[in-house]
């Protein structure tokens, strides 16, 4: 082994450490903090890292932009509820269930939709998640149409005689989540590591040229998918027990479909932790939208008087706002930038590495090479992957020249 | 013996024919160049060959079976390669990446196909640029690229889309130069080609298309012998 490819080992402890360190604190967490609105907060934000997670593998990876995932995470959260509703099958089967169906049902879209390219299957998308939502409005004898399915208690997890948990506080779903995001990261890792991920990328750079290249552009694409839906599913399961009302505005309308999508577009499409960051910046700042922090904070700085007519009414009515502020705020993001946050702070640290000049390590100088941003095709939000090799040599430390023909 | 064999292929565009009853063998081991002026069906004949498209009538034979109709990677993966006209590197990916995903063809280990790619690369001589975005190299080392990616694929025949076009004389050299190697590896080619003075050097056989139609077929020396090719590419004599 060349002493180069050590050094890259060497910096593969670092993350390493950084995220051991991270699930250690997550783990304690509820042992110290009382607070049961960030518990909440916590869970929200662990849901959205399962589904920006499981929508980055068949939107990020594979280039398919669904934007109709509230399809799977509806049908996740809808079979958990109606087999607990009616037939009393705790939500710890039911979640498995409904990733089977929502596996089933993946398979059967896929194979329509996969027919189409670019934005007529993001219209199909779209369509196929309509039709799940108005579905679920109509078939009232099971799915209780616009009124929901609410559910009071759920049975308690036994194993062997022994309760685990009656799930009557918000730890169980705490950890639950916990678990089930990191399993959903470690899968988006090990895809991205496979053979499946190179076959995934190969198709979201050039589907013909994939093809020609013995990859089956259909199989894989559907195989993204049913990866993708299942854990969407999984998430829509939590949802449904966690929040224990389900209708089908919220888990299967359209906005869902989008919020999934921009928990990935904030955070960085095609990277690991471009969804857990795009769910933890999100997650807090639509609950702070919500309950007005902004008027709270005017108001405390001075700037707007409480008592005055400005500050009563944004404080009647700025909550009312929150998802138009969001709306504005996603879009500033999407401006300024396009390839999600973790893509802004690594092009902003390549830079500063690129600054200290030849010092900046071997590392900094592969950085630049990979996501260096030379042509104006890579302002599209897909930043190389399945860089940081160990055993790739990297002599050529020189930034690329850009190509003026191609 | 022919390791490809094309059959009376035709393929209809509505009522145009791109290509006309076009037939002709190649045999193992050899380049085969295939000319023709500017839309004369060459890289619709590729397409028909590779998959891409089913030819509407005729049939194409390789290593005794019958290929018609099989997707583009049932085809790849039976040992046809071919590159395109205009280069289509996995832009986002790294060098390294691109010639990855073409080995992945063979192999269901990465670790198996990270070697099989490094090796190409070294064939195509840019090992130097493993590391690097496909997207940020210039054309010509693109074009390298392209074959390092076919390469990996580890097939028995290659099909080559104009790889000279858009290259400098030297870029074009190394590319002559790498087709002639592999042809000696025991590779054999079908090569469309514009630049004439390529075509003679690299082809043991030259087929002429014109119109969608094969207008002549032989050793290049018959080639520029013959009065239709002459005609065809510099128009009749008043």
């Amino acid at each position: 082994m060349t002493p180069a490819a050590d050094a890259g080992k060497g910096t593969h402890y670092v993350p390493l450490a950084l995220i051991t360190l991270s699930i250690g604190v997550l783990l304690m967490v509820p042992l110290f903090v009382e607070s049961t609105y960030l518990l909440h907060m916590m869970i929200l934000i662990f849901i959205n890292v399962i589904i920006g997670s499981a929508w980055n593998i068949l939107g990020g990876y594979t280039g398919q932009y669904s934007v109709g995932h509230a399809a799977y995470f509806g049908v996740g959260a809808y079979t958990t509820m109606i087999l607990l509703q009616y037939r009393q099958i705790a939500p710890w089967y039911g979640i498995w269930a409904g990733a089977v169906v929502a596996l089933m049902t993946a398979l059967i879209i896929g194979s329509i939709c996969f027919r189409l390219r670019g934005s007529y299957f993001v219209l199909a998308s779209i369509a196929v998640a309509e039709i799940f939502r108005v579905s679920a409005l109509n078939l009232k004898a099971i799915t209780n149409g616009a009124e929901g399915i609410l559910i009071t208690e759920i049975p308690p997890l036994t194993i062997g005689g022994t309760l685990i948990t009656d799930w009557e506080s918000k730890i169980p779903f705490y950890y639950t989540g916990l678990i089930f995001a990191l399993v959903s990261i470690t899968v988006s890792w090990l895809v991205l590591r496979s053979k499946l991920g190179y076959c995934f990328q190969a198709i979201r750079e050039d589907q013909d040229a994939a093809h020609s290249l013995g990859i089956n552009p259909t199989l894989y694409k559907n195989a993204a998918l049913a990866i993708s839906a299942i854990f969407t599913a999984l998430a829509g399961g939590l949802y449904g027990a966690y929040v224990g009302f389900i209708d089908p505005s919220t888990v299967l309308g359209l906005e869902k479909s989008i919020q999934i999508v921009v928990v990935c577009i904030i955070g960085g499409v095609g990277t690991i932790f471009g969804p857990v960051l795009g769910a933890a910046l999100l997650v807090p700042l639509s609950e702070a939208l919500r309950s007005n922090v902004i008027t709270d904070l005017l108001i405390k700085a001075g700037l707007v008087r409480a008592e005055s007519p400005v500050g009563v009414f944004l404080k009647e009515n700025l909550a009312h706002a929150h998802v138009l502020i969001y709306g504005i705020l996603v879009v500033i993001v999407i401006l300024f930038m396009p390839e999600g946050v973790l893509g802004f702070f690594r092009k902003m640290a390549t830079r500063r590495g690129s600054r200290g000049s030849g010092v900046g390590g071997r590392r900094k100088g592969k950085d630049l090479a990979v996501t260096s941003d030379s042509e104006p095709s890579t302002h599209d939000p897909k930043p190389a992957t399945l860089d940081s090799h160990p055993a790739t040599p990297n002599s050529d430390p020189r930034p690329p020249t850009p190509d003026s023909r191609g | 013996m022919a390791i490809l064999e094309i059959n009376h292929v035709s393929r209809y565009f509505g009522g145009l024919a791109a290509n006309w009853d076009v037939s002709f063998e190649v045999p193992e081991g050899t380049i085969v160049g295939l000319i023709g002026p500017n839309g004369a069906g060459k890289t619709t004949l590729f397409n028909c060959i590779t998959g891409y498209y089913r030819p509407s009538k005729g049939e194409i034979v390789f290593q005794g079976r019958r290929m018609n109709g099989l997707k583009p990677d049932k085809v790849c993966k039976l040992g046809m390669a071919r590159t395109w006209q205009k280069v289509r590197p996995l832009t986002n990916l790294s060098v390294l990446d691109n010639a990855v995903v073409g080995a992945l063809c063979r192999t269901n280990s990465v670790r198996e196909a990270r070697e099989i790619a490094h090796e190409q690369l070294r064939v195509v001589h840019l090992d130097g640029r493993a590391g690097l975005r496909a997207g940020a190299l210039p054309i010509g080392e693109r074009k390298r690229l392209e074959l390092a990616r076919v390469l990996a694929t580890k097939p028995r025949l290659l099909l080559i889309d104009e790889a000279m076009g858009g290259l400098n004389a030297a870029e074009s050299e190394e590319i002559i130069r790498l087709i002639l190697e592999i042809k000696d590896q025991g590779l054999t080619q079908i090569v469309i080609e514009h630049d004439m003075k390529a075509i003679m050097r690299l082809s043991d056989r030259i087929v002429v298309l014109n119109s969608g139609e094969k207008l002549a077929e032989g050793t290049p020396q018959e080639i520029v012998a013959n009065p239709q090719v002459i005609e065809a590419y510099l128009g009749v004599e008043q």
